[in-house]
């Protein structure tokens, strides 16, 4: 993990409300797995104390790339950098999806810009001779994930829930149709996606991996802040994940607010 | 050019620092979580996560809100327990140059004198800092830092189970920040540290209702400054011990600031999400301030601001 200043080589809005971000980061890029994040600082001086949190989304030699939803303050200033402006980034952090050795065929699930950390996901598993499978959902056809991004070796189907694009529906609604070809499932989306694939029997046959998203503070397992209750006891999501097991969270307590 | 301060000259161990920039309870883990990202070593002291006798959960989600300049935290004390305290951080901590001090807080005030006994003698553990504000829990906490006499009958507790030099913690929710101080100074305290976080909500307004899951939380970063500069400026006038800064101090001229308003050493929080490297950055530009000033001694600047 290191801190580096690192210089934005592209910016610009590729969905309503989302922005493409590429970075020349040699020394956080290089060593970065699929499911990390890196912890970004907004605006001059302290305005914003909090770094956040975001998934790495692709990788490319010494660059990476973002792809933020502009939600507040702090996304909003990110999104107004332009080619040539430097950003002060900590990364590689948290523990990355595990890919296991005897899998072969890898079904990943994004829910709206839980698409972030799985087009790396996708990329990493085709260049290892892995086949994938993307259910992508967004609510409509503009904030789907542009298809020509997407390595296109990637099985692709959607869905929106106006139906404006795809499969008229949730993305979850797609997922029994594919869970017998899976070998395992990594799953990126709001917190009600997952406790709708809790609810589907799938759950108990196939591994299912899952990027949980909380309120961060240092990013270094420090302040205690981005702490969830599991079954296996309190686990920092900065640390200890942020890729966990599906069945591991108590996602009931967490959806509620309790730890 | 000498940055070295003394926190506790009354006390038979002492407490020397080589400079002051200390690292604030909660932000700094326990020393070992930035050991990668720069060379701690160089700091004056480091000050562990607040500690209790049992571990704690801590509070409900969420625990961090962002407001301008600041955050609102409500961690709720999650921590591993002053058993594992003693059992798996001191033994690295005592090989190390920089001194370390254990933030330790108490339900009851029999809670605190235990921590004290346990640590006392402990290799690796240079002092203790009795938190007597942290407002997030509702059985004690900030109760005891907000009267004199209940401050005053937890620093004797502590003094009474250690020989270990003490810096007691201050909140500012209190009417008497100096009454305060006074009290435990006159109980024992070697110095005085101060402030801990002014309590502070958030709404949620597409829910319509507060925003951090136990409702009320600590306010940190920039935003606190010039009350925490207040009341060290308060309590560096009212007593005759040691006083050690912190509050939003995101700077080497925040930090120059409280050492002019009568400070010993600083605390840097927050300022350590925003910037890991912040606590040395901040003693970097004390030295350079120093240079450009012709400053020989740190003392020189210790309540230069005063009038």
């Amino acid at each position: 993990m290191r801190q580096e200043v690192a210089s934005v080589t592209a910016n610009a809005e590729l969905m309503p409300q989302v922005h493409l971000m590429w970075l020349e980061s040699s020394q956080i890029a290089s060593p970065a797995q699929p499911g990390q994040f890196v912890m970004v600082r907004c605006g001059e001086d302290f305005e914003y104390p909090l770094r956040r949190p975001f998934s790495i989304h692709q990788q490319d030699g010494s660059k990476l790339a973002l792809l933020f939803n502009m939600v507040g303050r702090g996304t909003h200033w990110l999104s107004q950098c332009q080619a040539g402006d430097e950003l002060d980034l900590l990364g590689p952090l948290g523990n990355g999806f595990s890919i296991h050795p005897g899998s072969h065929n890898l079904l990943l699930v994004a829910g709206g810009i839980g698409i972030a950390p799985l087009v790396f996901l996708a990329q990493q598993a085709l260049s290892q001779g892995q086949a994938v499978t993307l259910l992508l959902g967004a609510s409509t056809a503009p904030q789907l994930y542009p298809e020509h991004l997407l390595p296109p070796e990637v099985k692709l189907v959607t869905a929106t829930e106006d139906g404006t694009a795809g499969k008229k529906g949730m993305i979850t609604d797609l997922l029994p149709d594919f869970t017998g070809w899976a070998d395992q499932i990594f799953a990126c989306g709001p917190i009600s996606m997952y406790q709708t694939m809790t609810k589907q029997n799938f759950v108990t046959t196939k591994p299912v991996q899952v990027s949980l998203e909380v309120r961060m503070g240092c990013g270094l397992g420090v302040c205690y802040g981005c702490t969830v209750k599991t079954k296996s006891g309190l686990k920092q999501v900065c640390q200890d994940g942020p890729i966990f097991d599906l069945d591991d969270i108590l996602w009931e307590e967490l959806a509620n607010g309790g730890v | 050019m000498n940055l070295s301060v003394q926190l506790a000259p009354k006390n038979k161990h002492g407490l020397s620092l080589a400079n002051p920039v200390m690292t604030a309870s909660g932000t700094f883990g326990y020393g070992t979580e930035y050991s990668h990202l720069f060379d701690i070593q160089k700091l004056g002291a480091i000050v562990c996560k607040g500690t209790t006798l049992k571990p704690r959960e801590g509070n409900p989600q969420p625990r961090l809100a962002e407001t301008p300049c600041g955050v609102l935290n409500s961690i709720g004390l999650q921590n591993i327990g002053i058993e594992a305290v003693i059992r798996d951080k001191a033994p690295v901590w005592a090989g190390w140059r920089v001194p370390v001090m254990v933030n330790i807080v108490g339900i009851r005030v029999e809670d605190y004198a235990r921590m004290a006994a346990k640590l006392d003698g402990v290799a690796g553990i240079s002092g203790i800092e009795v938190n007597i504000g942290c407002p997030n829990i509702k059985a004690g906490g900030a109760e005891f830092g907000a009267r004199p006499d209940l401050a005053a009958e937890v620093t004797a507790a502590v003094k009474a189970a250690t020989s270990l030099p003490l810096l007691v913690k201050l909140t500012p929710n209190t009417a008497d920040i100096a009454g305060v101080a006074k009290a435990v100074m006159r109980a024992g305290a070697d110095a005085i540290s101060l402030i801990n976080t002014p309590r502070g909500i958030a709404i949620d307004v597409s829910r319509r209702r507060p925003l951090l899951g136990n409702v009320t939380g600590g306010l940190s970063g920039p935003a606190i400054k010039p009350i925490a500069l207040y009341m060290v400026y308060t309590v560096a006038g009212a007593v005759e011990v040691p006083v050690v800064g912190v509050g939003g101090i995101a700077t080497a001229s925040d930090a120059i600031e409280f050492i002019m308003a009568g400070a010993s050493a600083v605390q840097i929080g927050t300022a350590s999400f925003t910037n890991p490297r912040a606590p040395l950055d901040i003693l970097e530009g004390i030295e350079q301030f120093m240079k450009k000033e012709g400053i020989e001694d740190i003392a020189e600047l210790i309540g230069a601001g005063r009038r």
